[in-house]
């Protein structure tokens, strides 16, 4: 429950930064998040594991849809905006998990250690990447760098999912 | 695989993409802690090395006593998260311990978990099949094994208080604590008669001989043991939730079979039933065990076909051996089987579990007649057996085992001096 509620405030927040950011649009991030912060909730409800991802794409959505419309300048904020999604994620595969087990406390502080070092690895890696980005020039070799990457992650999906399937 | 391995690689080669359509360096950010954990997740990946072993405090306990249970976990490679649940039957309560429970088992460590078990009622069980489940770090792998390392434990069924048990009519030739009807070596005394070459000077009684001016001896009863038959019907049992007519019978024949193993009697114990079982008399502690495992092993097995007492083997009925039956008194076949035992001369009692306490509230008309129908039934029983000399005690809720017992003593005193 906590857990749960936790993941949701955290997802609320992206979307608030999301919609209040905005200088144009703002109604329809704001809608977009709140579906998914929605659906984010009926998942958590009900423990429909399946469904709560995409209550995270959504909620992502939103922050996209707010750097879609805003001008050039990048968002110094994108860290934090990783970090907390990543903490929604992470808090709400927690909730989802269908275990009667009570944990000790050891295992509850290194979970929620863990997590924490998650959000902490997170922005100091998403700052690292948007000074990279900001700093680089640009050109072809990037771009194919950058496809590459894009169908590496798709390929590792694929992968995965094969893996599932057996 | 958890879903979560996927739904992080979907988000993340999601957001690559969409950086790479809106050439946002943003998304790119917002993709690489889904993707750094879903990629260390996978490097990380291994297989746990988990072993259990699984002791109990006690191999043997009467209902109603604690029990025990240590499980030991070793982890040869081990988990960030290990679940591990004990599974117990219904029959055994949980009062300490947390089951399931959820640790972290590093590489080499091993980990000890007692749990205190209440037994809460009779059998034969197994316990220690453990369940372990592992989690790494990022939730992303979950493997499930099972631990069979079940050691047994036997509950036995507890004493119910019983200070005098019924005292056969008939005794057999081995020394015992029983009071003979016949003559021979013991401390009770007889009768007097006259000295005859060959007694003991010890056994003379000298006022006597004062006072008639001659010898005369002491007589005493001897001391012999008995044969004693537990006769536990089988056929059928009444049951409401956890409550049966098998427990208190099963208690009663675990008390009676101690009692007259104590008074170094032969005891038999023979379930008649769906399944017939026997044991046949003899005496001593080992005997004791025997009856109770064998009680343990005891159920009602449904069955239409009759059995009459000739299938029991002959051994097991010896001659002149109180047999006392342990009955509901629900099935034809135990009643005529009662009968017959009593026809052939056994020295019979029965001790009558009675199941009404385990019958619903009747409503209704229609439920309140057959009520009064059953009871009539079960009345008409009971003076069948009393009309072939059959004593009848009543157990319930309402009346002990000593109090069903007493009456029976009872009816036989009575028996006795109408016959006298």
């Amino acid at each position: 429950m906590t857990t749960a509620a936790a993941a949701l405030i955290a997802a609320a927040a992206v979307v608030a930064y999301s919609d209040l950011s905005s200088e144009r649009l703002p109604a329809v991030i704001g809608s977009v998040g709140g579906a998914g912060g929605a659906l984010m909730a009926f998942a958590l409800a009900t423990r429909w594991r399946s469904v709560f991802p995409f209550g995270l794409v959504l909620v992502g959505a939103s922050y996209g849809g707010f750097l879609g419309v805003r001008n050039g300048a990048v968002d110094e904020w994108a860290p934090a905006v990783a970090a907390a999604l990543f903490v929604a994620a992470e808090l709400g595969f927690w909730s989802l998990e269908r275990s009667p087990s009570r944990s000790e406390v050891v295992v509850l502080l290194r979970r929620i250690a863990g997590i924490a070092a998650g959000a902490i690895v997170t922005a100091l890696v998403g700052s690292l990447v948007l000074v990279v980005a900001t700093g680089a020039s640009g050109g072809v070799g990037l771009e194919a760098a950058g496809v590459a990457a894009a169908v590496l992650a798709v390929a590792a999906i694929a992968s995965l999912a094969s893996r599932a399937s057996v | 695989m958890t879903p979560k391995l996927g739904a992080y690689a979907g988000l993340a080669a999601l957001a690559l993409l969409a950086a790479l359509a809106t050439r946002r360096p943003e998304l790119v950010v917002v993709a690489a802690p889904f993707a750094l954990a879903a990629a260390t997740g996978l490097l990380l990946a291994r297989r746990p090395g988990l072993d259990a072993a699984v002791e109990l405090s006690a191999e043997r306990k009467l209902e109603g006593e604690e029990v025990d249970v240590r499980v030991a976990l070793f982890a040869a490679v081990g988990a960030e998260r290990v679940e591990v649940l004990l599974q117990l039957p219904r029959e055994l309560v949980m009062q300490d311990g947390k089951n399931p429970v959820q640790v972290r088992l590093a590489d080499g460590e091993r980990r000890e978990f007692t749990y205190r078990l209440r037994c809460e009622r009779w059998g034969a069980y197994r316990v220690g099949r453990v369940y372990v489940r592992t989690h790494d770090w990022f939730g992303l792998f979950r493997r499930e094994l099972v631990l069979d390392r079940r050691v047994p434990l036997k509950v036995y069924p507890s004493e119910e208080n019983v200070r005098n048990v019924l005292r056969p009519l008939e005794t057999q030739v081995f020394v015992g604590n029983h009071v003979a009807r016949q003559k021979g070596e013991g401390i009770e005394f007889a009768d007097l008669r006259p000295f005859v070459p060959g007694d003991r000077i010890r056994h003379v009684n000298w006022r006597a001989s004062a006072r008639r001016g001659e010898l005369w001896i002491n007589e005493h009863h001897a001391e012999r043991n008995a044969d004693v038959v537990i006769l536990l019907d089988s056929f059928a049992e009444a049951r409401r939730g956890d409550r049966s007519t098998l427990d208190p019978a099963l208690r009663a024949a675990g008390t009676l079979a101690a009692r007259y193993l104590r008074e170094k009697d032969r005891v038999g114990f023979v379930t008649f039933g769906g399944i017939l079982n026997w044991l046949l008399p003899t005496t001593g502690a080992v005997q004791l065990y025997r009856i109770v495992d064998a009680m343990l092993d005891t159920q009602i097995v449904l069955s239409y076909a009759w059995r009459d007492i000739s299938t029991v083997p002959r051994r097991t009925l010896p001659p002149q051996a109180l047999v006392l039956a342990l009955t509901p008194l629900i099935d034809d076949r135990s009643e005529a089987a009662l009968l017959d035992l009593r026809g052939r001369g056994f020295d019979l009692v029965v001790i009558e579990i009675s199941p009404l306490s385990l019958l619903p509230e009747p409503s209704g008309e229609a439920g309140e007649l057959a009520d009064r129908l059953l009871r009539l039934h079960r009345e008409a029983v009971r003076g069948r057996f009393e009309r072939a000399g059959i004593p009848v005690a009543v157990w319930g809720d309402e009346t002990s085992l000593a109090a069903a017992l007493e009456e029976v003593s009872a009816y036989r005193r009575r028996a006795r001096a109408a016959s006298a």
